[in-house]
């Protein structure tokens, strides 16, 4: 067993490391450090055939329950979260569909119009606009249109598109902590714990929502005066765009909102009518797919592969940690320093989450911590939903601390260099750091209240 | 001039490399890519100049960097691609230019008209240039020199797959140590004629 344990550990160091020299493409490192697991952890060390088994989990996927729930959601067993694979891939599908009408820029569009295109109801709308978006939709897609689009109005209105991009990922990552589907390790802990979208939206869905409140007045405050530099600035109005042209056609526009109405409506009522987040993102695929017919090779092309291997590889290699027994060590650890004091467990699980995820890549952070938090339940009597939704504001909400923190962060400060405004790590973090510190406090404050 | 002519320098610090690129361009009356191109971008988009110039001919913090499919979060690796893009636009609409540094010759490697130079000098001409130039004790020039040359070195590696400066990486290796600039433009001119008209 100690020789297996020793393995399982050495992998996934290596494997953190080497996503984080970022020398080879992550879903190989993953992958790879995944089929070692099976062969070196579970082979070699365990000489265990059911823990291979287990942790590829192939056949939970023939399973009813995979599908469809009667009754309390359950909780998942170890090794390859497919319920989430087959979401996240759904999701992308449906999410490619909507890009190709023009969906996103139509919307970005329609509400910069809206408010006159004047800077501050403008950086106001867009930063609610982004949490809203990221609610249902990866923040990737989220930020990729939304700081398009302000590079784009930036230009013509001449502000400084900077504070605006910043403000847009910090609330797509609040956004993305409020639901079960809103960022990666939601949808992780939600599968393997059994959670429905609403199970997330009345507790951590509370948390963003009156951090979303307070982080609005702090951006305000921090960007105002950069914001209303050039106010002045006379536009000519025939150079604003008109959102009816972001619209590539008609038809299939007409379509994606219907399919994306469809997946809000499912994802919102699936605690009701049992339909797994696995069953809802094959149900929108194939949805997406009917009504786009004539594109489907070209929407299956875009579908981002390496992201879904990535993960596969990854819940292999989290299942050696969880089948050598590491991560209940690792909870005993966590039972033991915080004495069994639920108020200092949290607090513990919270800024270590936060921190950690600032720094590293939160979704191995996080499918890691499930187990943990899991076993820290059970050995401690602590109701394992506290430290869920401690986990889950942890981890999405540190993310925003620093430019390599979370995906929507890499791709804002992206997108803004790329067209000429550079972002670096201190102009990043001066603003994003303390928002982070702020919302990290007021969840530490209301889980405390609420649940302790 | 008949044909496209890109000439990509790479050069030493404190070899004089870039005062040769300049009278190259001036010489064939072409236009000199350096700095200038961030200038442009970033007159183009309204931003500061000196925000885009910290993360010039950078190589990438790997440990504090982050990639997703085309986006990074190394504002070195934004810089350098933005200033690729560039280049290869202007490439692809057939103009003849001079370009300094920026791994060029990895961008636009491939491109018809392209000719790449590499000029050196030896250690103790650009010490002794340096310490006349900026004024700096032989120790602080040579720590300098050290300190550009790794700096170059590491972000052309970074992008191309083969090392900074080695010979046969380049159409040709100057040491222009005991050349005066004209007789090094004039060389690297001819050579490129030479070069282009399939003489070498």
């Amino acid at each position: 067993m100690l020789a297996a344990q020793i393995m399982a550990v050495s992998i996934f160091l290596v494997m953190f490391v080497l996503i984080v020299m970022d020398k080879i493409e992550r879903q190989w490192v993953t992958l790879g450090c995944g089929v070692l697991t099976l062969i070196l952890v579970f082979g070699v060390g365990l000489h265990s055939m059911t823990a291979i088994t287990e942790t590829l989990n192939v056949k939970g996927i023939f399973t009813m329950e995979f599908w469809h729930i009667s009754g309390q959601g359950e909780e998942s067993g170890s090794g390859i979260n497919w319920a989430t694979i087959i979401f996240i891939a759904g999701m992308m599908i449906m999410v490619e569909g909507m890009a190709k009408a023009g969906f996103f820029r139509w919307l970005c569009m329609r509400l910069a119009k809206l408010v006159n295109y004047k800077p501050i109801p403008l950086f106001i709308a867009f930063m609610v606009m982004s949490a809203i978006l990221s609610m249902f939709i990866d923040s990737i897609t989220v930020i990729l249109f939304l700081a398009a689009v302000t590079v784009e109005l930036a230009r013509l209105l001449k502000f400084d598109p900077v504070p605006m991009i910043l403000s847009e990922v910090f609330c797509a990552n609040l956004g993305g902590s409020a639901t079960m589907c809103g960022d990666p390790p939601n949808i992780i802990i939600g599968t393997s714990m059994g959670y429905s979208f609403f199970d997330f939206l009345k507790n951590t869905g509370a948390i963003a929502g009156i951090s979303l409140i307070v982080i609005i007045f702090y951006f305000y405050f921090v960007y105002r005066k950069e914001l209303l530099k050039n106010e002045d600035e006379k536009i000519d109005p025939s150079t604003l765009p008109n959102p009816k042209e972001a619209i590539t056609d008609k038809k299939y526009f007409i379509m994606s909102c219907i399919i994306f109405g469809c997946a809000v409506a499912l994802l919102i009522t699936h605690s009701m009518t049992g339909l797994t987040v696995a069953f809802i993102g094959t149900f929108i695929a194939i949805l997406t797919l009917i009504c786009f017919c004539r594109h489907i090779p070209e929407l299956l092309k875009k579908v981002d592969y390496k992201t879904l291997l990535f993960f596969i590889g990854l819940f292999m290699v989290v299942g050696g940690l969880e089948q050598t027994g590491i991560l209940e060590k690792i909870a005993g650890f966590i039972g033991d320093v915080s004495g069994g004091d639920v108020k200092l467990m949290v607090a513990i699980i919270l800024w270590i989450s936060a921190i950690a995820s600032a720094f590293v890549d939160n979704i191995p952070f996080a499918a890691t911590m499930i187990p943990v938090v899991k076993s820290l339940a059970a050995t401690t009597g602590v109701h394992p939903d506290i430290l869920a939704w401690t986990l889950s504001m942890g981890t999405d909400i540190g993310g925003s601390a620093t430019p390599i923190g979370a995906s929507a962060n890499v791709v804002g400060t992206s997108v803004a260099a790329k067209n000429g405004h550079p972002i670096g790590w201190g102009k990043y973090c001066k603003t994003a750091a303390p928002a982070t510190i702020i919302v990290v406090m007021i969840s530490m404050i209301f889980i405390f209240v609420r649940y302790c | 001039m008949e044909k496209q002519m890109i000439i990509s320098v790479g050069r030493e610090y404190g070899s004089r490399g870039h005062i040769v690129a300049k009278r190259i361009a001036e010489k064939l009356n072409i236009t000199l890519y350096d700095k200038n191109i961030l200038k442009e971008i970033a007159q183009k988009n309204h931003a500061d100049y000196s925000e885009l110039e910290k993360f010039d001919e950078k190589p990438r913090n790997k440990l504090f960097s982050r990639r997703i499919g085309e986006f990074s979060s190394s504002m070195e690796n934004e810089m350098a691609n933005i200033q690729f893009e560039y280049l290869r636009a202007k490439a692809a609409k057939g103009e003849s230019f001079v370009v300094v540094g920026r791994c060029a010759d990895m961008a636009l490697a491939g491109e018809k008209g392209l000719v790449t130079i590499f000029i050196c000098a030896d250690m103790e001409k650009r010490v002794a240039r340096l310490m006349e130039d900026d004024k700096l004790s032989e120790n602080e020039a040579k720590m300098t020199i050290l300190r550009k040359d790794k700096k170059r070195k590491d972000y052309h590696d970074e992008y191309a797959e083969y090392e900074w400066g080695t010979a046969d990486a380049y159409d040709l290796c100057l040491n222009i140590g005991d050349m005066d600039i004209e007789e090094a433009a004039d060389f690297i001119i001819s050579f490129a004629n030479f070069k282009l008209k399939g003489i070498l």
